[in-house]
Parts: structure tokens; C-alpha cells; sequence
């Protein structure tokens, strides 16, 4: 087939594939339109923003934030050994490369929300089953992205250094580790953004912070406190953006 | 470092074969001895196996027969522990200096010694404060003390080598091996990676075996050359007893 037949071919799958999606989803332009007045309707009530809820914000502010630092930290220290394991070159065995790799893979693909939604049933409701399941969903995202990391890296200091006698946690320490650090770093403050704002769609399952909040302030039709929690969260989220962004800098 | 005099013999390589898991054969029993205090080189083109034999004596590739042995200790069959105590007494030197780079020269050199401090702290990434000052020495006799505290990755290719040759003393070898240290740096500062190596070995007694793919180097450096073609020793000898026809053949085409 002529190249440009099969990009034809290509678009016009795309094409049919997204009507399918328009059909499935029941998309409904006119719903939409009509729908805009009950919009401004919430935006009118959610307006001004309550100033006054501020006080009462700062707690599931800090909330929020502590569930992301948390998640990550822990993140971090569990996803390094199952990088470590699950980075081909580095390997000590088979066998613990294909069980790095299972579990790197399953904490993955299991979404924060249902980790969530396990750990709020088996610790409660509040901020810590939230920050676990950060935790051992970052394990998955920075595990995968740390072991493609040491797959990647230039083995040539490793090699010098395992020829002067030295241990294999030696190796580590002194080659990998200062190698890779920056990377790592500047990984490890990505996830702690995603997780800032994971942490806030937690709150909608039992798992505390900003999001649990919001939830309770829609359902009691506190819409002038909602727009006070959106405008704090939008506030969290450029201000640590802005930090990591500075951080990666300067460990660039 | 301790001279004891050239004359004993650091590294002897007996009937040393390797043959590939696609039956391609790197060395055809290949017989060497390089004693303290004399520098040989090995010459030979591409896919020769140069590199092969360098690393088969410290088994970064596992020979398929012949004995290798380093000071009087065989190094086959040992364990992971007594290949590491094998490897401290035997410096590497690479084509590309190998270094850490975002971390200074300092640290760099002293990394050469870990294998000697098989402590937690180490093992933490710190480094023993004797080892420390004892790579300021070592940078001292590579000419670079002054740039102790910079970053290995900011110097250039030949201070970068320079260091590497640190580490490499740090490890307190008795022997050093070199694959290609020159190949990629200018000519200045080849000449001066091989007036470092001739230093150590007539100055600090070491034995030093390199590849090198420079005959005008080797005649002017070497004690011994060693000519290596299709994984075989042809040559061995003197740079005053080695001929043009004889280099030419080492540089003619390798069987596949």
C-alpha cells in the first residue's frame, strides 16, 4: 500500500473511532448549551469567595500537602531497591527483576483512587490512607522511571569502580547514585506535583485534605466556600510548581 | 608506595584462550609476563583481541581456559571476595577516564581505595577522611592537586585521564593495566598520559601493561611490545627489535 493510502487509511480510523466516542459517551451539544445557565447560576452563588472559611482551610491545606510530601518521600524510598532490581543491568537475579518488574507494574496500573479506596477501608477515613495510597502507587510511576534511568546511564564509572575491588552497595552509593541524583531528583519533584493534585481528588473518597472539603462544602450547597477552596488549591498547586521547578533548577 | 625493584614478575598470562557463544575465538592461548617496573605495550588492529585479554585478566570477561595470575595468585576461581582482594591489587585504566563526573576529583580519586574500607559509612556513599587526604598525594604525583575541588566532568579529556591514573593509584596496585588511555586525546596530551605511566613504572616500580594503537608511541614509551594478531602473540620483544614489516602486519586486516 502507497504511503499516502495508508495515512488516509489511518484518518480515517481516527475519524471513526472518535464518532464511535461521541456515540458511546451519549455527547449531547444540546444539554451543553442549555446547561450553561445552571453554570452561571453556581457561579453566581459561588461568589464572592467566603473569606471567612480561610482559618478553617489552613488545616486541610496543610492536609493536602503533607499527603503529597508523604506519598512521595515514600514513594521514593520504596521505588529505589524495586528500580534497582528491575533495571536490566543492574540485576542481581532474574527471578527478582520479573518480581521488581510485577510489582512496579501492578502499583502502576491500579489508579491512586482505588488504592485510596482500599486503604480508607482497611485504615479509615482521613488524611493517612490517602498518603499510603500515594505512596504505593508512586512506587509504580517513579519505579518504572528510575529503572529506565539505570538502564540508561552510562555503566563506565560502574565498571571502574567494580574494578578497583569495590562492594556492590559501594558501587551503588558511589557511582549510581552520584550519577543518577539529579535525575532522580528532578523525577521525584514531577511526582510530588501529580501527587499535590492526586492528593486533592483523594479528598473525595475519605482521604482528607482540601478534596474531602470540597466535597462535604458541594453537598451542604456551600458554594462561596467551594470557590474559597479552589482559589487556595490553585494557589498550592502554582506555588509548589514554582518551588520544584526552582529546586530542579538548581540541581540541574 | 612501596619500590621492591623490577624484576618480579606482577602479572603472568599462561596458554590465556577465550572463545565467544557465537564461536568467534578473541585469544588463541595467549602467554605473557610483565614485571614490576616495566612497561609493555600491546599492539595490535581492531578486533585483535587487545581488549579481550586486558579484561580476561581481570575476568570482566570470563576466560574459557589458561591461567592468569596476579602477584603469584591465580585469579581463576576465586569468589566474589577473592576476585575483589585480586582486583585492589590490579589498576584499570580505560579509553574514556570513567570518572563520576558531577562528583569532584578529589572524591574521584579517593574512590579508588573503597574496596580497602568495607565500612557502613562507605557503603553510604562517604568516603574515609585518610582516603581523602591520601588522594590529594595521588593528585599531587598526576600533576592536579590544584584541582581537587573542581568537578571531574569539567576537566579535559587528558586531566580527566590524569585523574582516572589517581584513581587507579589509589587502589595501591602493583600492577596497571591501560585499554587504549590515549585514543581519544590530542597528541600533547597522549604523550603526556605515557610519560605518567613510564614515571610509574621506573619511578614507583609498577608493572604496566597497556594497549596502545600508536607504534611511534610504543617505540618511544614501551620497554616491551607485545604484537598481537588474530588473537595470537607474533611478536614479543624490544622497540629497538621490532621491524615495519612486523608493524604492518599487526595493522594488516584481522580474520574475521
Amino acid at each position: 500500500m502507497k504511503r499516502s493510502n495508508l495515512l488516509s487509511l489511518i484518518l480515517l480510523i481516527g475519524i471513526g473511532l472518535f464518532g464511535q466516542s461521541l456515540f458511546v459517551i451519549e455527547a449531547r451539544l444540546s444539554e451543553l448549551v442549555t446547561g450553561v445557565h445552571g453554570m452561571a447560576d453556581i457561579i453566581g452563588r459561588a461568589t464572592p469567595p467566603d473569606l471567612s472559611s480561610l482559618a478553617d482551610i489552613a488545616w486541610p491545606a496543610l492536609e493536602t500537602l503533607d499527603i503529597a510530601l508523604f506519598g512521595t518521600v515514600c514513594g521514593v524510598l520504596m521505588a529505589i531497591p524495586f528500580a534497582v532490581l528491575a533495571a536490566r543491568n543492574v540485576t542481581p537475579s532474574r527471578l527478582l527483576y520479573f518480581f521488581a518488574r510485577s510489582v512496579i507494574g501492578l502499583t502502576r496500573a491500579v489508579p491512586d483512587l482505588i488504592w485510596a479506596l482500599l486503604f480508607v477501608t482497611a485504615v479509615g477515613l482521613g488524611p493517612f490512607p490517602g498518603a499510603l495510597a500515594l505512596s504505593v502507587h508512586s512506587i509504580g510511576m517513579l519505579g518504572r522511571l528510575f529503572a529506565e534511568l539505570i538502564e540508561d546511564m552510562d555503566m563506565g564509572a560502574v565498571e571502574a569502580l567494580t574494578l578497583t575491588g569495590a562492594g556492590r552497595t559501594q558501587v551503588f552509593s558511589h557511582a549510581v547514585v552520584p550519577t543518577l541524583l539529579p535525575s532522580l531528583l528532578g523525577i521525584a519533584l514531577y511526582r510530588f506535583d501529580e501527587n499535590l493534585r492526586s492528593s486533592l481528588v483523594l479528598g473525595f473518597v475519605g482521604a482528607g485534605g482540601l478534596g474531602f472539603h470540597m466535597l462535604t462544602a458541594m453537598n451542604l450547597f456551600q458554594y462561596r466556600e467551594v470557590s474559597t477552596l479552589l482559589i487556595v488549591t490553585f494557589l498550592l498547586v502554582v506555588g509548589t510548581e514554582q518551588i520544584s521547578a526552582a529546586l530542579r533548577r538548581l540541581t540541574a | 608506595m612501596v619500590h621492591e625493584g623490577p624484576g618480579v614478575p606482577r602479572l603472568i598470562v599462561r596458554r590465556l584462550a577465550k572463545r565467544y557463544p557465537n564461536g568467534k575465538v578473541a585469544l588463541k592461548g595467549v602467554d605473557l609476563t610483565v614485571r614490576g617496573g616495566e612497561l609493555v605495550v600491546i599492539l595490535g588492529s581492531n578486533g585483535c583481541g587487545k581488549s579481550t585479554l586486558l579484561r580476561s585478566i581481570v575476568r570482566l570477561i570470563e576466560p574459557t581456559e589458561g591461567q592468569v595470575l596476579i602477584d603469584g595468585h591465580a585469579v581463576g576461581g576465586l569468589d566474589a571476595a577473592g576476585l575483589r582482594e585480586a582486583r585492589m591489587a590490579c589498576g584499570m585504566i580505560f579509553q574514556h577516564a570513567n570518572l563520576v563526573r558531577r562528583r569532584n576529583v578529589l572524591a574521584n580519586v579517593a574512590t579508588g581505595a573503597l574496596g580497602r574500607h568495607r565500612t557502613v559509612a562507605s557503603a553510604f556513599g562517604l568516603l574515609p577522611r585518610c582516603e581523602l587526604d591520601a588522594a590529594v598525594g595521588f593528585l599531587r604525583e598526576v600533576g592536579l592537586v590544584e584541582f581537587a575541588q573542581q568537578r571531574a566532568g569539567t576537566l579535559s579529556g587528558g586531566q580527566q585521564q590524569r585523574v582516572a591514573i589517581a584513581r587507579a593509584l589509589a587502589q595501591r596496585p602493583r600492577l596497571l593495566l591501560a585499554d587504549e588511555p590515549v585514543a581519544s586525546l590530542d597528541p600533547e596530551s597522549a604523550r603526556e598520559i605515557m610519560a605518567l605511566l613510564r614515571r610509574l613504572a621506573t619511578e614507583d616500580g609498577l608493572a604496566v601493561l597497556t594497549v596502545l594503537h600508536q607504534p611511534d608511541l610504543a617505540l618511544a614509551y614501551a620497554d616491551r611490545i607485545i604484537g598481537l594478531r588474530d588473537g595470537e602473540v607474533v611478536f614479543d620483544g624490544g622497540p629497538d627489535e621490532i621491524s615495519a614489516s612486523m608493524v604492518d602486519l599487526l595493522y594488516q586486516r584481522c580474520a574475521a
